[in-house]
């Protein structure tokens, strides 16, 4: 069992190293065969741990296995080792599985890409950063994980690194990304300053079972808020939420691979799997709450407008993300991780079904040049069809189950539950709209001039095959996966989780049909607002200039950060350069140099060439050398 | 001890070192001058003796020889340059060669 995690943890290593070092002497399609190849044994692996710990009793399914002791200082150690429990299997599954079927679909979306090897070979090596971090036995690693996932996403985003705009997009996400590993960082520092390991274990138990001054203690809460702000970065919620959507610059799968179904998840991971210390910090958890509310509508708000397929797509995962943020934040976990699981299906799907589009129409983005591709692409149509609407959360689709059951969740937190839940249920309105318009642009009416003219289909080659099978395989996953747990009949992943996260609510039956109702009705809704604006374009879009500037400029996040971060600092560097750098370090530099050569010049004037006068020299020095010998005796 | 005392031999190395010194400082044709630098070793080869002898040990003679044996090499190599400059056609005067000034 933990053979099994291991061969899932070192399988894409194995596979990132062998395309490197094989470099030109393989193909680039078997470079792709490869990585195809290792993420599917990470898989394999993962598979078995999962069937290795269904074998136990619930109170068994924990196992740290080390490989070496990694760090030792004092009396503080780190192994190098991995955690199998439910909630990491459960991420394996999820981050080998989806991670596989978007490798195999890069081999035809990346055919003919001059560097595939190299794309190949980032891919795995993201995946097995991706398993480091959720698999990780404790803090240190964890950070590892967190840390190489950054830098494979900055290398992925940045992938056609001859792009400016990707240059820009990969450096933003690393800069974000940076920030939350800072404080994550630091939260480590903290715990290592008042438990003295890092081992989650020990970790926890300390916080659960020591004295109970530390429950909301300051030191407890600039841990958890350190945390948070590791996860909000990660996850692109507020406030660190500027850089997911120029991410979308890299490669579709890559948008469909990292920013939808597994890196961005990973703060949720995290809420998760430290979910004892944010409990010991309940403020912390209500903003993790409020922070994860504020972002779906933020995201809600600014999909309604984007004009760029890929990003729609990505705002509604920013949008999706905030539901579980709130889900995490108000402790419920399990269902926090089921919306998770049923995301990363029919977010890589829209993701992938959008790349199909973009692939058949060489490489466009803009919804408003596409339209009437129903007739021309029928299955990318179906399969886009089922994402759109598990995506609103329509019966029977999977994000019906998950969606629902995390603001059934929210109303059982007071007040304040009540307020998030208002804001669930306002996103669901938002969701429809913004899905249902990107849904009836691009598909409905009749096909467009530049469809009419760029349009090629698709052929039934290793290409449209790679293409087409991972698409029907995540559509046929987003229609049904979500009748794996359905809240109030039957909760398996709650059981499955239960060891590792307790839920702290449990809404009553009436507050989950109450939930469920009203969120379909309001999506449904929203799909019929879109359809009578786009659809059938019965009535005008309509016209609100600030609303509409305020949208486009996404809330002016990226300007204010400009005004507050970016120019203080160019002018801070100016200032320091003009009054510090060039007076006192050139300067000095400068004038060390010059007065050197001074001095020099002064001195050779001794040296007249005359033979003479140095023998003249050398012997009076002599002799007064002697004198003075004589004297001082 | 048979001879004269040692401050005799001093004497003579000194005045023999003060000759040379002078022609080193005064004369301007480096064949001279290269003569008088070997009268300066000799002088100070005669005070090695001398007090070698003064004292009863070897250790001034051998070390007399070894300056002997320099004084003999340096005096190849000086005469050597000396006729180079010369068949070159350049004029044998120590002022004139101050192409190091600085």
């Amino acid at each position: 069992m933990t053979v099994g995690a291991w061969i899932c943890l070192l399988s894409p290593l194995a596979g990132a190293l062998l395309i490197t070092l094989a470099g030109t002497r393989i193909s680039r399609r078997t470079a792709g065969y490869l990585s195809t190849g290792s993420v599917a044994v990470a898989f394999g692996g993962a598979i078995t741990s999962f069937i290795g710990l269904l074998g136990k009793n619930g109170e068994e399914r924990d196992h740290v296995s080390t490989a070496w002791t990694w760090l030792s200082g004092g009396s503080y150690r780190s192994g190098f080792e991995i955690l199998v429990d439910p909630l990491s299997v459960m991420m394996m599954l999820i981050v080998s599985g989806v991670g596989f079927l978007i490798v195999a679909y890069s081999i035809g979306y990346m055919d003919g890409d001059k560097e595939e090897r190299r794309y190949f070979a980032y891919m795995a090596l993201f995946v097995f950063s991706m398993l480091l971090l959720v698999q990780g036995g404790n803090f240190l690693l964890l950070l590892a994980g967190w840390g190489m996932v950054g830098l494979s996403s900055y290398l992925l985003i940045g992938f056609w690194h001859e792009r400016p705009s990707a240059i820009a997009g990969a450096k933003k996400a690393f800069v974000m990304n940076a920030i939350g590993d800072a404080t994550m960082a630091l939260a480590f520092f903290l715990i290592i300053l008042y438990t003295g390991t890092l081992s989650f274990d020990h970790v926890f138990n300390i916080v659960q079972n020591g004295d109970s001054g530390i429950s909301n203690s300051t030191p407890i809460n600039l841990i958890a808020l350190g945390l948070l702000g590791g996860a909000v970065a990660k996850s692109a919620q507020l406030p660190l939420q500027t850089w997911l959507p120029d991410a979308m610059e890299g490669p579709t799968p890559v948008s469909a691979l990292i920013h939808a179904a597994t890196m961005v998840t990973a703060g949720v991971y995290l809420i998760v799997r430290t979910h004892v210390i944010f409990e010991a910090a309940p403020k912390v958890e209500e903003l993790a709450a409020g922070l994860g509310a504020g972002t779906l509508l933020l995201a809600g708000l600014i999909a309604l407008v984007q004009t760029d397929i890929k990003r729609v797509i990505a705002y509604s995962t920013m949008s999706q993300i905030g539901y579980m943020f709130l889900g995490v934040g108000l402790g419920a976990y399990a269902n926090g991780m089921f919306h998770l699981m049923t995301h990363a299906f029919f977010k890589a799907l829209l993701f992938m079904a959008a790349g199909l589009v973009i692939h058949a129409l060489h490489g466009e983005q803009d919804i408003r040049r596409m339209g009437g591709l129903r007739t021309l692409m029928p299955r990318t149509y179906l399969a886009f069809l089922v994402g759109g609407l598990a995506l609103v959360g329509i019966f029977p689709f999977s994000g019906f189950f998950s969606k629902d059951s995390i603001l059934a969740a929210a109303m059982d937190h007071g007040w304040y539950g009540y307020v998030l839940w208002v804001a669930g249920l306002a996103g669901a309105f938002l969701t429809g709209i913004y899905t249902a318009r990107l849904f009836f642009l691009v598909f409905w009416g009749e096909p467009s001039a530049f469809v009419q003219e760029h349009f090629h289909k698709p052929k039934r080659d290793v290409v449209g095959i790679s293409l087409a099978a991972p698409v029907a395989a995540l559509a046929v996953l987003a229609a049904i996966a979500g009748w794996i747990q359905f809240a109030p009949l039957w909760h398996p992943i709650e059981t499955w989780l239960q060891t590792v996260a307790e839920p702290l609510v449990s809404p009553a039956g009436w507050q989950e049909a109450v939930s469920s109702v009203l969120a379909v009705v309001l999506g449904a809704a929203g799909i019929g607002v879109a359809w009578l604006l786009y659809g059938a374009r019965t009535r005008r879009v309509p016209r609100l200039a600030f609303a509409q500037r305020t949208l486009e400029h996404k809330f002016w996040f990226d300007e204010l950060y400009d005004a507050l971060f970016y120019r203080p600092s160019i002018r801070i560097a100016r200032g320091l350069g003009r009054f510090v750098e060039n007076p006192l370090i050139f300067g000095s530099g400068r004038e060390l140099g010059q007065e050197t050569r001074a001095l020099g010049g002064l001195l050779g004037r001794a040296q007249t060439g005359l033979l003479r006068t140095y023998a003249l020299a050398i012997a009076s020095s002599v002799a007064v050398l002697a004198l003075v010998f004589v004297v001082v005796r | 001890m048979l001879g004269p005392s040692v401050a005799w031999y001093l004497s003579v190395s000194a005045f023999l070192f003060g000759v040379g010194a002078l022609g080193v400082l005064l004369r301007r044709n480096p064949l001279i001058v290269l003569l008088s630098l070997e009268i300066m070793l000799n002088g100070a080869n005669l005070a090695l003796i001398a007090f070698s002898r003064h004292q009863g040990q070897g250790d001034g003679q051998i070390f007399a020889l070894a300056v002997m044996a320099v004084a003999a090499s340096e005096v190849v190599v000086g005469l050597g340059l000396i006729v180079a400059m010369n068949r070159k056609r350049i004029t044998l005067d120590v002022d004139r060669l101050n192409t190091l000034r600085g």
